[in-house]
């Protein structure tokens, strides 16, 4: 049971609270779903050296949002196509309901440390249809010492956070998911940031996801050990796809399978995000990162916040020494840093990750952020941060070596996300590897999101082929489209390019939408046994083509079969 | 319903009195505080729209300024009398003082009816109540509002005139002006809204959920309107209204038992809340005695009309099912009656609380103006809530740590603090 609002935050005895009389959503709905269970079934004597629990938080119920919407007559622009900056703007100059703002205002009142405003939508977080990092989420520093401003930044936060249900990536993965975005409700939840202020950064020494389920295995880890992503600051980094320490809960001193301490180096990570605790930003309340500030490494060393978490590398022995008492360049070894220093956080993510399976029954993908203390380490402080289930499909299917290497096999790969068959597509949109620049995946992303859009008003679904890095943030590594543009999709292949060696798509989002949409991934390396057959595709007339991409339709459905337990796909025509 | 023989300003003192028998009082301060600091009466002559000139008798009644400014409206009433001036401004000085505003208590009123006057024969009265009064109001004097039958134009008038006389723009002379000419937002709202700021507030206290309740409200002005408006909002339902009827010069209570229809309501509403009966008739309301609204097998009972309504005569027609009554107007429940309503377990929310969030927002209203800069809406109402609730609570604890009568636990409150801030400047 949710306990109302008494206009404390860090004051009330209850924890987790709530403002209104509607829904909590998916995400606000998980976390006190877990609540339950972990105060039951969570020993804390077990690790004592680290304290777990859910932030403090007081969820805003879906019908503010309603009342919100319908006395502010907001749904004809909601629903119109404006761009998302002028919806997010007709938010702004729209009024909170009443019943709301005077918990709103005590709240504030009271509160002078950094606060995070979160979606927590109605479809959000639900097994088939994740909707993961669709919303916004706004951090907001609060720590001005004028009660008005601080109220007015929380304000100004939710109001974005609303209007983020509006936004054509959300209007996009609704209709790829074939709902009405008018059937969607917000709720928001207000919380806590866990860390600590660093001079005027504000961050957790650590953040990161813990998956139950790898399906990325290596070495010798199985999908059943899970996988984790660790990342210094805030969890941004985590869940965008950014540079990020991944490791097995079963084998948290081996370190990812990195070609070298120098391929290392440059796979790690070298910058983080904070919330600006400083010099307030330019007014910009539409836009997410508003408050944020991005930090590197050197940054962080002069913060402190480097000891627990990095290593060191010598250059001429070439080898890594975890800790930072030694001059040299930093590496983000997250997992074994923490380690060497008796900090038992993969023990303590090992039971949290058990403990919610159980609570689910299902695989499970967590949130979570490490605060520690500045000068001992311990004791720490954990905050759960999210909990989601993870489609994990148990259907048996098998591709055989001679399947994978058969002439008809338009594409093929033995690392490959997803498991099941698909017999339904006859519509491929790829981008042409011939006129394949880096510098144009701008360009490129624009082409493929008209065509997909226009497959999408057809209510057809299609495969994608792409190179490089597909989501990606940095158009140098791939091509910069969001997964709510291409969520039409039901099969994606990420090919390798000459020039374009990049790491698998590892955006914690895109990621989890893949697998809540049971979409079929395929990684395929350019230069490996079975690269993509581009021949065969460019001899199929196109429906629509530009310089860079092409949309062919089939006279015959292509039959897609991905085996997830041993990791191979094909794609036969 | 307003009974000549009934004095408010006798009704104030005996409330001040028992107060100040409460605290402690001495006999200076009591003295002080049970009369009006300062009190003007004046005549406005006006040339009417057939040619004659008519003399209006005009108020004006500070009744204690050590908190800050005399704060408080400008009635325009055909029975307006000094007494209710110097009642209401003496209301108005508690009303301040508990929910913690830094004003005084002022109040006043033209003996006048707006329904028999043209537009121009009210901006006349309004400009000459203001040639009459302007040496003695302004920004860090007193500061007047709108009041019965007085309006957001009412108001733009007397401070366009302040200011021509004073040469100054100076929007914090007045306030309860029309938004984008010095206004407020949420001030239209403001008194009706923190009536229900302060039910909702009773409502936790009982343990009753809003959804699981009913109210009758007299009046249909804007107090009334806002009031159900919110009310609604928060799952009450509203299933009698009453208004004056100004054609019958009687008043008529209109009953919906599945609940009244705010919007429909309101489109059949004339500027000063009566409500068209031919109309309400069609619309499946029944038209039923203006007492009515007093009757009704309800929850929550809300007075929001004029002063003295609720009295030894009527209180026993009020519900034994009745848990909550909110004043929002001013002096609705003579003492006779709160006397039966105490022995009866109702809870009463008194006038100067419940309706306070007028004041509250006027002043926020003043501060915008001096200022020059103006808060949107949920700044204003998020204040607003943060005022009311903060007053009932005050209120509400130290009548349940002293076994009090909600009434008697604000007084004590408010007249504290006022006779605290004439004790510190050394008045008494």
């Amino acid at each position: 049971m949710l306990k109302e609002f008494d206009r404390q935050f860090f004051g009330s005895a209850d924890r987790l609270t709530y403002i209104g009389s509607g829904e909590l959503g998916g995400k606000a709905g998980g976390l006190v779903y877990i609540r339950d269970f972990l105060e039951r079934d969570f020993d804390p004597q077990a690790i004592p050296q680290i304290e777990v629990s859910i932030p403090i938080m007081t969820v805003i119920t879906t019908d503010m949002f309603d009342k919100f919407m319908e006395r502010n007559d907001l749904y004809e622009v909601a629903s119109s196509d404006a761009r998302d900056d002028q919806i997010a703007l007709a938010f702004q100059q729209a009024s909170l309901p009443v019943e709301l703002v005077g918990d709103l205002r005590a709240l504030i009142s009271k509160v002078h440390q950094p606060l995070a405003i979160r979606s927590s939508s109605l479809l959000e977080d639900t097994v088939n249809e994740p909707f993961a990092g669709v919303y916004s989420t706004k951090m907001i520093p609060n720590n001005q010492p004028d009660p008005d401003v601080r109220f007015q930044k929380l304000v100004e936060a939710i109001k974005f956070v609303y209007s983020s249900t509006y936004f054509k990536s959300a209007k996009n993965y609704s209709r790829a998911t074939s709902n009405l975005s008018s059937d969607e409700k917000m709720a928001v939840i207000i919380q806590e940031v866990v860390g600590c202020r660093f001079g005027n950064r504000f961050y957790p020494h650590v953040s990161g996801v813990a998956r139950s389920y790898n399906f990325y295995p290596s070495g010798h880890a199985k999908p059943e050990d899970g996988v984790v992503n660790l990342a210094l600051g805030l969890g941004k980094t985590v869940v965008d796809g950014g540079k990020c320490w991944i490791y097995s809960p079963a084998y948290p001193r081996t370190n990812p399978p990195y070609k070298s301490i120098s391929d290392m180096l440059k796979q790690t990570q070298t910058s983080f995000w904070a919330v600006n605790m400083g010099k307030p930003p330019a007014f910009d309340p539409i836009h997410e990162t508003e408050y944020l500030v991005e930090g590197d490494l050197h940054d962080a060393e002069v913060n402190g916040s480097l000891y627990y978490t990095a290593s060191t590398y010598d250059p001429q022995n070439d080898k890594l020494t975890v800790g930072t008492g030694l001059p040299g360049p930093r590496v983000l070894t997250i997992a074994p840093s923490l380690m060497v220093r008796d900090i038992p956080l993969n023990n303590l993510l090992k039971n949290l990750l058990e403990l919610s399976e159980n609570a689910l029954q299902n695989e499970v993908e967590i949130e979570f952020a490490l605060s520690l203390h500045p000068e001992y380490g311990l004791p720490a402080r954990l905050g759960f941060l999210q909990v989601r289930p993870m489609s994990v499909s148990d259907a048996k299917v098998e591709v055989t070596d001679d399947e994978l290497s058969a002439s008809n096999a338009l594409v093929a790969s033995k690392v490959v996300i997803g498991n099941g068959t698909e017999e339904s597509i006859s519509d491929i949109v790829y981008v042409k590897p011939q006129a394949f620049d880096a510098k144009n995946t701008n360009k490129i992303a624009s082409d493929l999101i008209e065509f997909v859009n226009r497959l999408a008003d057809d209510d057809r679904k299609y495969m994608l082929i792409t190179l490089g890095r597909l989501g990606t943030s940095d158009p140098w590594m791939g091509v910069p489209v969001e997964f709510s543009e291409v969520a039409g999709a039901k099969v994606i292949v990420e090919s390798t390019a000459p020039g374009m060696n990049v790491e698998l798509s590892q955006g914690s989002h895109f990621f989890h939408n893949i697998i809540g949409m049971h979409i079929l991934y395929f990684t395929v390396q350019h230069t490996g046994d079975f690269p993509v057959k581009w021949d065969w595709l460019d001899r199929q007339a196109s429906v629509v083509e530009t310089d860079n991409v092409r949309h062919v339709r089939l006279a015959s459905p292509l039959l897609v079969k991905v085996d997830g337990r041993a990791g191979r796909g094909v794609v036969l025509v | 319903m307003v009974q000549t023989e009934f004095n408010p300003f006798k009704m104030a003192q005996d409330q001040f009195n028992r107060a100040a028998e409460f605290l402690g009082l001495d006999s200076a301060t009591c003295e002080l505080l049970r009369t009006p600091i300062r009190e003007y009466q004046f005549s406005i002559p006006v040339r009417m729209d057939d040619g004659n000139a008519k003399i209006f008798r005009g108020f004006r009644v500070l009744h204690n300024d050590a908190r800050g400014p005399g704060k408080g409206g400008i009635r325009f009433h055909p029975q307006e009398t000094i007494d209710t001036v110097r009642a209401l401004s003496m209301w108005m000085t508690w009303k301040c003082a508990v929910v913690d505003i830094p004003l005084g208590g002022g109040k006043g009123g033209v003996i006048c009816d707006p329904h028999s006057l043209s537009l121009r024969e009210q901006e006349l009265i309004c400009r000459g109540y203001v040639r009459q009064m302007w040496n003695n109001l302004g920004p860090a004097v007193d500061v007047p509002a709108p009041d019965v039958m007085t309006s957001a134009q009412h108001m733009l008038w007397m401070l366009d005139e302040y200011e021509v006389i004073s040469g100054e723009k100076k929007p914090g002379f007045i306030t309860g002006k029309p938004v984008g000419l010095g206004g407020s937002l949420g001030r239209k709202e403001a008194t009706g809204y923190g009536v229900v700021f302060t039910i909702r507030e009773a409502l936790k206290e009982l343990g009753i959920k809003a959804e699981n309740t009913t109210a009758s409200v007299q009046g249909f002005g804007n107090v009334a309107q806002y009031a159900i408006e919110l009310y609604q909002q928060m799952g009450g339902t509203v299933v009698c209204v009453s208004c004056w009827d100004q054609k019958d010069q009687v008043s008529y209570s209109f009953r919906k038992k599945s609940g009244v229809d705010l919007k429909e309501l309101l489109g059949i509403t004339d500027p000063f809340g009566g409500i068209e009966i031919d109309k309400a008739l069609d619309l499946g309301y029944e038209k039923l005695p203006g007492d009515a609204w007093l009757e009704q097998d309800v929850d929550i009972l809300i007075p929001a009309a004029l002063e003295n309504q609720i009295t030894a005569d009527n209180v026993d027609k009020v519900s034994a099912n009745v848990k909550i009554m909110a004043e929002g107007a001013n002096g609705p429940t003579t003492p006779d009656a709160d006397e039966v309503l105490k022995k009866n377990n109702v809870f009463v929310i008194p006038d100067f609380l419940a309706n306070a969030g007028g004041v509250t927002c006027s002043y926020f209203e003043q501060v915008q103006s001096n200022i020059n800069y103006f808060w949107d809406k949920d700044d204003v109402l998020g204040r607003l809530d943060l005022k009311m609730t903060s007053a009932f609570q005050a209120v509400s604890q130290l009548a349940k740590k002293k076994n009090l009568f909600m009434r008697d636990a604000a007084y004590f409150i408010s007249v504290d603090r006022v006779a605290r801030a004439c004790k510190d400047r050394g008045w008494v």
